[in-house]
Order: C-alpha cells, then structure tokens, then sequence
C-alpha cells in the first residue's frame, strides 16, 4: 500500500504547483492570463481523474472508475468552450 | 504476485509522470510550452496510472472501462490543446524569447482569424 | 473483409472447444487463427488483410517507443535548467489529403511530446506546428514527414485498398 500513497504524494504536489500556477501569473493581458489559468485547471481535471484512479486501486472499489470516465468526458469540453470563447471575444 | 508487482510498478511511473506535468506547467517560460507539458506528460502519466489499474483489478470488465477511458483521454488531449495554442496565437501571447522562428508570424487575418491560403513553402523566418 | 470473418469464426471455435467462451479464449483463439491463416494464405489466394494487420501493430509499437523516448527527453528537461530548448513554430507542407487523415496526424504530432500542432491552413495545404527541439528547422520537418505523415499515409492508403477490392 505504500507504493500507492508516494503515488498520492507525487499527485498532491501535482495540485499544488497547478494550484500555484493558477493563482500566480506572469502576464499582464487579461485574455492570456485566462488562457494560462485554463491550461492550470484543465492540468487540475486530468489530476482529479488520476486521483480517482488512484482511489478506486487504494479501496478496490471499480465504481470509482465510472466517476473518472465522466470526469474524463466533462472537463474536455469546459477547456474547448473556454478556448473557443476566448479566441472570439474580449 | 507479478501482476501485483507490474501493477504497482506502473502506478508509480503515472504518479511520477503527472508531478513532471505539473512541475513543467508552473516552471515553462512560455504558454505553449505549458501547454506542451500538459497535454503530453500529464496523458502520458494517467495512461499509466490507468494501466496500473487495469492490471490491478484483472477483470476483464473493469480493465476495459481503464482503458477505455485512455482512449477517450488520448482522443480528446490533443484536441484541447490545438483549441488553446490557437486561441493563444490569436490573442498575441508573447513566445519566449530563446524561440528560434516563428512561420505563423502575420499569417492570421486579424478579421475573421482565418490562416490565409499559403500554396508555396513560407519562408519567411522572422526572428523573434 | 472475409478474412477478418473468418478469423473471428476460428477465434469462436477455439473458445467453444475449450467449452468456455471467455475474453481469454477469444482472444488466444484469435492469435491462433490469426497464425492459422497466414500458414494458409498461399492456398486461399493473397489477401490484403496481414499487411494491414501488422503494419497497425508495427505502428502501434513505433508509436509507444516514440511517446516513452521524447517523454523521458521532456521529463529530464523540465526536472533540470531548460538548456536543451531550442523552441520553433514550423511549417510544415501537408501530403495528407482527407480530413481524416489530416485529424489523425495532427493528434499524433500533439501527442509525441516536443511538438504541438497549432493550426491547419485553410486549403489543407500546411499544418503549423510548434516544437520544443528543433536546432535545424528543415531537419524538424523532415522527422515529422518521415516519421509520423508517412505512417498515417501509409495506414489509410492500405485502408483503401483493402475496401475497393
């Protein structure tokens, strides 16, 4: 079991510099500034998905699993429509 | 027992992989190389995370939704990303300074943010 | 067509003989009826079907080696001081016609870490795409040609063939 939490370590770290990423940036346009922000968050989703994985070996539980296949279908579309709509507008 | 080995093995390469992804995330000098290391080393990492699994668990049913949720990430991590590096390029973010040429320099019409048609090989290598 | 039929008829077999019909049978049963035709072929007339077989398989084992290699070269490069990147956006001309092929091949350059395709031309004449090692533009180009463009090229092409006849 131990494999398994230096395996959860290595992902809470994961979230934090995502975490980190996310609130501290260096641009000064606020369009671009939004895009870094949604390359952090869309890093963050594929990091839940891992974790759910991780959870679903750590308990043996395979229901775990269907939660991240959800994950997995949501989060691609919330980036495309922030990438879509941050290519139009202001 | 090798299976529990391989397995564990593999979990440990993901876990390993997604804190490069995350690490490459905050420390790149520019977007697109941000967006490098999030769309490969992160579905890189969960690839093997989701292997680990796959090979834990054993059971046919289970191994095939693990890896059917790879094959949707590997589908739609590329997609994302040509999403972002475009909408980026558009909104000028600005390439980092150690970028040897830009091709795509004046490429966009600022209008309709179309690529105008471009038949013969551009050459204009315009250093950055 | 009527080879991958009868494969699957063969691959059956096996597993009802076995008197289970499981995912491990089936599948054992497949690579058994797989080696069983090709033994075959010479009787049953030249089919297209084991070129296309394994030149999936041999793509699919040159895809993993190239994702495991650049990862590394990625990982090593972000865990010490980026020295190594030499960053590009490069043009490069499209011998992809369809937009089938054009979506397979740029998902394939975004998936090999080190480039990242940005944006397809409007007539689907070039695929701009931003590398992190490319001290010699051209000889980035020319690794993506021959590399990746020529395997889709040469999946698809096969593909074709293999419906008209």
């Amino acid at each position: 079991m131990t494999v398994n939490m230096i395996a959860f370590g290595f992902l809470t770290l994961a979230l934090l510099f995502a975490f980190l990423r996310l609130t501290r940036n260096p641009n000064r346009d606020h369009r671009i500034m939004a895009l870094d922000r949604v390359i952090a968050i869309d890093l963050m989703a594929t990091l839940s998905i891992g974790f759910m994985t991780l959870f679903a070996v750590e308990t043996g539980k395979a229901v775990f699993l269907d939660a991240a296949m959800v994950l997995a279908l949501i989060a691609f579309l919330g980036t495309v429509a922030f990438a879509r709509y941050l290519e139009k507008g202001k | 027992m090798f299976w529990d080995i391989l397995s564990k093995i593999l979990i440990l390469i993901g876990g390993f992989f997604m804190f490069v992804a995350a690490l490459g995330v905050l420390r790149m000098p520019d977007l697109y190389m941000r967006l490098h290391a999030n769309t490969k080393s992160a579905t890189f990492g969960i690839g093997f995370l989701l292997l680990g699994a796959a090979v834990h668990f054993g059971e046919f049913a289970i191994s095939i939704r693990a890896l059917s949720i790879l094959l949707f990430l590997f589908a739609t991590a590329p997609v994302a990303a040509h999403m972002i590096g475009r909408a980026a390029y558009i909104a000028k973010s600005p390439l980092w300074g150690g970028t040897l040429s830009d091709d795509l320099a004046g490429k966009y019409d600022k209008k309709t943010h179309e690529l105008t048609a471009e038949i013969e090989e551009p050459k204009a290598a315009k250093k950055n | 067509m009527r080879y991958f039929l009868l494969n699957i008829i063969l691959a059956l077999t096996w597993a009802m003989l076995n008197g289970e019909i499981n995912s491990g049978n089936i599948i054992a049963g497949f690579i058994i009826g797989y080696i069983i035709l090709y033994v075959a072929q010479r009787a049953l007339g030249a089919p297209p079907y084991f070129g296309k077989i394994s030149r999936l398989i041999q793509f699919v084992a040159f895809f993993s080696v190239e994702l495991v290699k650049s990862n590394i070269k990625v990982a090593s490069d972000v865990l010490t001081k980026h020295n190594y990147m030499k960053p590009r956006i490069i043009a490069v001309p499209l011998d992809a016609k369809t937009d089938a092929e054009i979506t397979l091949l740029a998902n394939l350059i975004s998936l090999t870490p080190g480039s990242l395709s940005l944006d397809v031309s409007n007539d689907k004449k070039v695929i701009y795409v931003h590398v992190m090692y490319a001290e010699d533009a051209d000889a980035a180009k020319r690794e993506i040609k021959n590399g990746l463009e020529r395997w889709v090229l040469k999946l698809f092409s096969s593909d074709k063939k293999d419906r008209l006849s």
